[in-house]
């Protein structure tokens, strides 16, 4: 089943970006080849532009029609002023490094990102008139080099992740080795005994992944994220342990899983902090919600896999051994 | 409510150190030799971090290239007519499909959408508690597998992702009872 989904986002993906490409180039999406009509607003007023080799700080004035032209869609109803820094050359001609940043610049913001300018476009001015005419350099696969760079980009990400979790897992993974020893994680397996017993009836009542994964839900109820994720790698090392057949999960895995994916939550943490940040005047009405939601996600969760074990498609096949 | 607000806000500030406080101290009244034991636990903190990376990196370029292509666009067209006869309403149909898929993702997704539409309103209340109720499935699943070498996941992404949409359905029914 993963095999097929994760194929399918890489496949999927791809044709997309490549669809959307073809569509642009064919739509001539970004105006490639057609110089724009612009009028730039210098701090002064309009600017004509003599001052050989001198550097403005300027509005970049592009009108609906303009825009609606160059980008071959109707949708565009308002005009676009953007920022730019405008340097004149001798021959009256000039560069402009234009600030994409603003809400008005639109699709201009993807043609940035596309020349590799990052957050500002760089174009050529020519007097037209009493106008100027801006040239930008052409555009096109955009999607397909969206594809690429993200791909390079999570694949560093990824490892940076793994990474920053060896100092808080080498520091939970300590203080559990004291309480294994101690013998405090077998007292804990004991206590929730009439529950695991039925969640997990291949796992014996006190081993010390009962333990580990009591501390890895509990951890999650309270929002502790960071660590929630050491107990629970610790659980799945002790459960990899009475797995007759590695590389293949097992009943208490997928169950442990799903407990902990949808696992109930009494503070989602993170949610309220961003509500609160964006203003709410009461960030933490969702404890209620959450909680609510959560429980039923994870009574459907336990449910559903109980059931699916039994599927033949994912049976656990003790006997082809590997 | 403020009684149980104030009490939630103690425990997740207490919690941590509650914990180490009584774990360690029962591991050094149990005559534990707390430090030596601790180091040899901590040692395993860095096998387990480096044996995840083939794994994550796998399923997180994935899950990039999806979203970085727009496919996610294309994808809410196609489900759109299921969504909406279940009544999740289409303002909060990204952040229920980039939910399982990125942690980050569906952050900036909340913010977005409450930017939009309001933090104490009905999408508001609903994004942002379809954010606190689940977890990033894929994540999950990617993390805790690679930990153990796990790769024939059998039933777990199936179990995760219908978990994940009866989650969504919760919330929409809860938030709607409330609001």
């Amino acid at each position: 089943m993963l095999n097929h989904i994760w194929l399918a986002l890489i496949v999927i993906g791809i044709l997309t970006a490549a669809g959307r490409d073809v569509y642009d180039v064919t739509q001539n999406s970004f105006g490639n080849g057609i110089p724009w009509e612009v009028r730039l607003e210098g701090p002064d007023g309009e600017v004509t532009g003599t001052g050989q080799g001198t550097t403005v700080q300027a509005t970049l004035h592009v009108s609906a029609a303009q825009l609606r032209a160059h980008f071959s869609t109707d949708a565009i109803a308002a005009d676009a002023a953007l920022p730019a820094r405008v340097t004149f050359r001798d021959d009256g001609s000039a560069s402009a490094q234009i600030d994409v940043r603003v809400a008005s610049a639109g699709r201009f913001t993807v043609m940035a990102e596309a020349l590799g300018g990052g957050e500002t476009l760089a174009a050529n001015l020519r007097r037209a008139g009493a106008d100027w005419e801006m040239r930008v350099d052409d555009v096109s696969l955009v999607y397909l080099r969206k594809v690429t760079n993200a791909a390079f980009e999570i694949a560093g990400l990824a490892v940076e992740i793994a990474l920053g979790l060896i100092g808080i897992m080498a520091l939970w993974l300590g203080v559990m080795k004291v309480a294994e020893e101690a013998g405090l994680i077998t007292h804990l397996a004991r206590l929730v005994r009439p529950i695991t017993v039925r969640l997990f009836p291949d796992v014996p009542a006190e081993h010390p992944a009962v333990g580990s994964m009591i501390m890895n839900i509990s951890a999650n109820m309270l929002g502790l994220g960071n660590a929630a994720t050491p107990f629970g790698l610790k659980a799945m090392e002790e459960l990899e342990k009475l797995n007759p057949k590695s590389g293949v999960a097992t009943d208490a895995m997928v169950t442990f899983l799903a407990l902990n994916t949808s696992c109930v939550t009494l503070i989602p943490a993170t949610a309220i902090a961003v509500r609160a940040a964006a203003g709410s005047s009461d960030p933490a009405f969702i404890i209620g919600t959450s909680f609510l939601a959560s429980l039923t996600a994870t009574i459907f969760a336990v449910t559903i896999s109980k059931l699916l074990s039994r599927v033949k498609m994912f049976r656990f096949d003790r006997a082809e051994a590997n | 409510m403020d009684i149980f607000r104030t009490l939630v806000s103690v425990i997740s500030a207490l919690a941590i150190p509650a914990l180490m406080l009584f774990f360690l101290g029962y591991g050094a009244f149990k005559k534990v030799k707390v430090y030596e034991v601790a180091v040899e636990g901590a040692k395993e903190g860095f096998q387990i971090a480096v044996r995840i990376i083939p794994y994550l990196v796998l399923m997180l370029v994935s899950i990039a290239i999806f979203r970085a292509s727009g496919a996610m666009d294309v994808f809410i067209t196609l489900v759109r007519p299921v969504t909406d006869f279940v009544g999740i309403p289409a303002e909060a149909l990204p952040m229920a499909i980039m939910r399982p898929l990125s942690g980050s993702g569906s952050l900036g997704i909340m913010t977005e959408t409450m930017q939009a539409y309001g933090t104490d309103g009905f999408i508001g209340v609903l994004v942002s508690t379809l954010y606190g109720s689940t977890e990033t499935t894929f994540y999950v699943l990617a993390v805790y597998f690679g930990a153990v070498g796990i790769r024939n996941t059998r039933h777990a992404l199936p179990t995760g992702l219908l978990a994940d949409f009866i989650a969504f359905l919760a919330a929409v029914f809860f938030v709607g009872l409330v609001l």
